[in-house]
């Protein structure tokens, strides 16, 4: 009964990783940096979801707004930001300074709009907890993983099977062949950032839905993604999720074994064992 | 002289600039015995929690004390020189709370800070404080470690010395549960409360059979507390802040923790009981006993428009007057309130029948109460 609570523990927190750890490599297959910024974009997701709320809309409604506040602001910190940037040919190191100075300033300005508070995203007593194979599991739990399953197979056809999923993916290969062949690499890579940052957003939103929001959740969101893909082999989708459930599961069953107060160092333990013996992740290439 | 040197020379004439525009609108002072001038008003210093968590008891606690400056002014101030304070938020981590206190020493100039509110602010600057020699006089910080934090450190909170074993008590022989689960927050607060509760437990004859820390701004619970589940207790020991403790509880409830909760003094926040709803009713939790008056509580709802005293308030307030009275009799050398803050004795106040320190700045005295959550509200248990 334990250990079909702490598989269940796991999968959720896998399934939560694996949403913010797909838009994470899905802009670092295209622009090749890591975007620090993407916790935040996650964060503000959930505040959008917040506001909509309070100003009394349904909760269908304000997860679209949500997930679309999220995805705007990712193509707006592209637009001001990034696209200059690779327009100045600027290094690499430029690009994540310039993602971690996004990052505070987008978790400024949520604490300055709507407090440092921790608020509860959902109402106390909603939602129903399900009883599966002896593990307690809410409704919400079950729509992350839900959400984790679709967003997971969504991306998977658009990749494999449309002519986007191809520009995608020959932009990954290499930007400057894919801008001979006469794709608007400087668009598409709006577009990616559009579709990583509603995924973040979405992961903000369930994250806030399953416990609260605090204009600080991004840097938590941000480190288990990142850990995630790069334990998985940063750049790689398939990978990414494989990464994220390996910490998810690593991380609560850790803590079973070891004192709990040792969670945090879990992460960062796996994170630091990768990168000695297998730096390029699980489904690294070169 | 190329583009890069001609911004790096700019951001050198920047911060020039600010440097010296910062350096020469402070006047300089290296002492905090400032001659007194006619009407100019006395500074002290304040530091807790204004926004993050523990916020709410941070923002009630600061109420408090704008009432007893409101207070000590309207009764002609100190021998006619206005009571001013200083509010810096501490946001309950170290890092918060030590900027806070070196700007309140440096630049502020205090010679008493009230505060921090968290054991982990306390802490952060006790040293700096101590070293600066000016007074610290905290309202509600409880850690055990404050009491060996220096000469000039003081507080009118008593120490979880007396929390942790009122509760160990009340759990073995009130309640008569022997098997208890500990989940506690890593912060200065929570750990020092553990295990002061830990020892007296098993002195008693009791048993922890599970003790799970979690970080101050984790929001996940649910393996540490499914792990207090396996090992079967007949009650929790939940030491929380509002927020972990809002998400702890959901979580508690949604894997059916089905034995009864006990918390600490961090619990004495209406905020968690609105939030966590029906999980949370039926708690119970520890927290001192003060004397409140009526009036005082009249003059808290006016100003908050609640009628919620948080745990702290009281000592805040009472920690405004007893400063009062010490600035009008020794005036605002802070070794010269330092000294006579070991002579307190102070009563008729909210936040205790008797305010007195002993050797170590700490109360000489301290008395417990036990509340329950029912209908999203706490009462006291008779």
């Amino acid at each position: 009964m334990f250990f079909a609570q702490l598989v269940a523990n796991s999968v959720i927190a896998g399934a939560l990783y694996t949403l913010i750890t797909l838009g994470f490599n899905l802009i670092y297959g295209a622009t090749k940096f890591t975007n620090m910024a993407h916790g935040a974009v996650a964060a503000m997701g959930a505040y959008g979801v917040f506001f909509a709320t309070r100003e009394g809309w349904g909760l269908p409604l304000s997860i679209v707004a949500g997930v679309l506040v999220a995805g705007i602001v990712g193509v707006i910190t592209d637009r001001l930001v990034f696209s200059p940037l690779r327009k100045k040919k600027a290094r690499a190191s430029v690009f994540v300074i310039a993602s971690l100075g996004i990052f505070a300033l987008l978790q400024s300005i949520l604490s300055i709009t709507f407090g440092a508070q921790f608020w509860p995203l959902l109402p106390p007593g909603t939602g129903r907890v399900f009883d599966i194979a002896g593990a307690s599991v809410t409704e919400v739990q079950l729509w992350i993983l839900g959400s984790a399953v679709a967003a997971s197979g969504i991306l998977f056809i658009l990749l494999k099977f449309t002519i986007f999923g191809k520009v995608i993916r020959a932009l990954s290969d290499d930007e400057e062949v894919a801008k001979m062949l006469g794709i608007n690499t400087d668009r598409m890579i709006g577009v990616i950032f559009f579709l990583g940052s509603m995924l973040a957003g979405l992961a903000g939103i369930l994250s806030g839905f399953d416990t609260g929001v605090q204009p600080t959740m991004g840097l938590f969101l941000l480190l288990e993604g990142a850990v995630s893909s790069i334990v998985g082999g940063i750049g790689s989708l398939v990978g990414g999720i494989l990464g994220a459930f390996l910490l998810g599961f690593v991380e609560n069953f850790g803590i079973w074994f070891i004192a709990s107060q040792w969670k945090g160092a879990i992460a960062f333990g796996l994170l630091t064992i990768f990168l000695i013996f297998r730096p390029r992740g699980i489904m690294g290439k070169d | 002289m190329n583009s890069s040197s001609r911004i790096v020379l700019g951001i050198v004439i920047i911060v020039a600039v600010i440097a010296g525009v910062f350096a020469f609108s402070q006047s300089p002072s290296t002492s905090n015995n400032v001659p007194a001038t006619k009407n100019e008003p006395i500074k002290l210093g304040f530091i807790g929690p204004l926004t993050g968590d523990g916020a709410a008891l941070g923002q009630n606690a600061r109420a408090a004390t704008e009432i007893a400056v409101a207070e000590v002014n309207a009764a002609g101030g100190i021998k006619g020189r206005p009571l001013e304070v200083i509010y810096e938020d501490g946001k309950c981590t170290g890092k918060e709370a030590s900027n806070a206190a070196n700007k309140l020493i440096n630049a502020d100039n205090v010679p008493v800070i009230l505060g921090g509110l968290c054991s982990g602010e306390t802490n952060s600057f006790a040293a700096a404080a101590e070293q600066a020699k000016r007074v610290v006089l905290s309202f509600c910080s409880s850690a055990p470690s404050i009491t060996q934090a220096g000469d000039y450190i003081f507080r009118d909170y008593p120490s979880d010395l007396f929390q942790g074993s009122f509760a160990a008590k009340y759990v073995y022989e009130t309640l008569g549960k022997k098997k208890v689960g500990i989940v506690y927050v890593k912060s200065d607060w929570g750990s020092g409360i553990k295990q002061v509760f830990s020892e007296e437990f098993s002195k008693l004859g009791g048993k922890i059979v599970a003790e799970e820390g979690y970080d101050q701004a984790a929001r996940d619970l649910r393996t540490q507390l499914t792990k207090i589940k396996a090992a079967k207790p007949d009650l929790v020991y939940f030491l929380g802040y509002t927020e972990g403790s809002t998400v702890g509880l959901k979580q508690a409830a949604e894997l059916k923790l089905g034995v009864p909760i006990l918390g600490a003094d961090g619990w004495d926040d209406p905020k968690l009981f609105a939030n966590a709803g029906a999980a949370a009713e039926g708690v119970m939790y520890t927290v001192v006993s003060a004397p409140l008056s009526d009036a005082f509580k009249a003059k808290m709802k006016e100003k908050t428009g609640s009628e919620e005293v948080l745990a702290c308030s009281p000592g805040a307030y009472d920690g405004v007057k007893i400063l009062a009275q010490i600035l009008a009799s020794v005036g605002t050398d802070s070794t010269a309130i330092k000294d006579a803050l070991y002579q307190v004795n102070y009563v008729g106040g909210v936040s205790a029948a008797r305010v007195a320190f002993d050797k170590n700045g700490d109360p000489v005295e301290a008395n417990y109460v036990v509340k329950i959550v029912k209908d999203g509200k706490a009462t006291e248990v008779k």
